[in-house]
């Protein structure tokens, strides 16, 4: 019975890690950029790399960098950062009740680790979560951001400047993949992600709102009022069997 | 310590309080329908306000390259599916705008 547990728990972790894989590849390039950009902002190789394997998060160290090196006092910065990842709270809460975990350290460590993409492979995975997976999981984003960073810092000015640029567009790839397969079920997901992606743009651009601010205010307002409009289960038949399994 | 470390250090703090808060406060199970619909909407919503205009503001020299390198991710993704083609596939295709295509 405790072997089988184990065994259980193992098969578990591998398959967490395995499904961070992809994760691992886009965390990596996108914090070689990071840990490039960060040389050029005045950050010693060793901050750039304690600042990934602290903060474990992509838009607001990019932020951060940016601040540092126009000067930012502390307070900015913090406010900033904390402001743009306001949405880690509502993962977390998301995520919490998903995964029911009983254990302190548990929810200690695999609180660490929440990111957009580990939220969203997490989430959108059918069936029960196990901590064994979040653990696999986790562990391998968080090594693909560190690792990456430590790349960055090492290469430094070495890869060709247009490589480096493109570079800076994989965290959004990733972004368009996750929602692709959820676009791919039905309406729903194609009307709220591009009434999110509207709104934030028209806040960016026409009422000079900040990325950080910008982000939160979309997500909620086309959240909520999504919620309030979507009133029954999605009719498409794909989503009702999956409801009802 | 350095004001950077300083910084770095305060921004982990924050970021580390964001996510543990909600773990040691849970939500409890039986939520209101509504609640639960707004969850369950938030990944997609938030996606969509992550996507836009951060490919457009990612390029600040060329936003054709960034918009390129998503369509060109969203469309190996809608084809071939996963995470890892269309990663590849957009920073071949942002590097080939940004090599040969300025506006």
């Amino acid at each position: 019975m405790k072997t089988e547990d184990r065994e259980n728990s193992l098969n578990d972790f591998i398959a967490g890690a395995r499904s961070a894989i992809p994760i691992f590849i886009g965390y990596f390039t996108t914090s070689v950029a990071f840990g490039i950009l960060a040389l050029s902002s005045g950050l010693t190789p060793f901050e750039a790399v304690l600042f990934s394997m602290t903060n474990l998060t992509g838009a607001a160290q990019f932020m951060a960098i940016n601040l540092i090196s126009s000067g930012a006092v502390i307070g900015e910065i913090v406010v900033s950062v904390f402001l743009m990842n306001l949405r880690y709270f509502i993962m977390s809460a998301s995520l919490a009740r998903k995964l029911g975990l009983k254990n302190n350290i548990d929810k200690a460590v695999i609180s660490f680790g929440v990111t957009d993409e580990v939220f969203s492979v997490a989430s959108l995975k059918s069936g029960a979560v196990s901590d064994s997976f979040m653990y696999g999981l986790q562990l391998t984003a968080w090594a693909g951001w560190a690792a990456g960073t430590l790349a960055g810092v090492t290469m430094g000015s070495f890869l060709p400047r247009t490589l480096q640029d493109a570079m800076s567009g994989a965290l959004f790839a990733l972004f368009a993949a996750l929602l692709v397969p959820e676009i791919k079920k039905g309406y729903r997901a194609l009307f709220l992600s591009v009434s999110a992606g509207v709104l934030n743009t028209m806040l960016y651009y026409m009422w000079h709102i900040s990325a950080g601010w910008s982000i939160v205010i979309s997500m909620l307002a086309v959240t909520a009022a999504g919620a309030a409009l979507f009133r029954n289960e999605e009719s498409s038949v794909e989503q009702g069997v999956e409801e009802a399994g | 310590m350095s004001s950077a470390l300083v910084i770095i250090l305060a921004c982990g703090a924050v970021n580390y309080f964001l996510r543990i808060v909600p773990f040691i406060f849970s939500v409890g199970d039986n939520i209101p329908a509504y609640l639960k619909r707004f969850l369950d909407y938030m990944p997609v919503a938030a996606l969509g306000a992550l996507i836009l205009p951060g490919i457009i503001t990612s390029f600040p020299a060329n936003p054709a390259a960034g918009i390129a390198g998503a369509a060109a991710a969203a469309l190996t993704a809608w084809i071939a599916g996963g995470l890892i083609l269309p990663v590849f596939a957009s920073i071949g295709t942002a590097w080939i705008v940004l090599q040969y295509l300025s506006f």
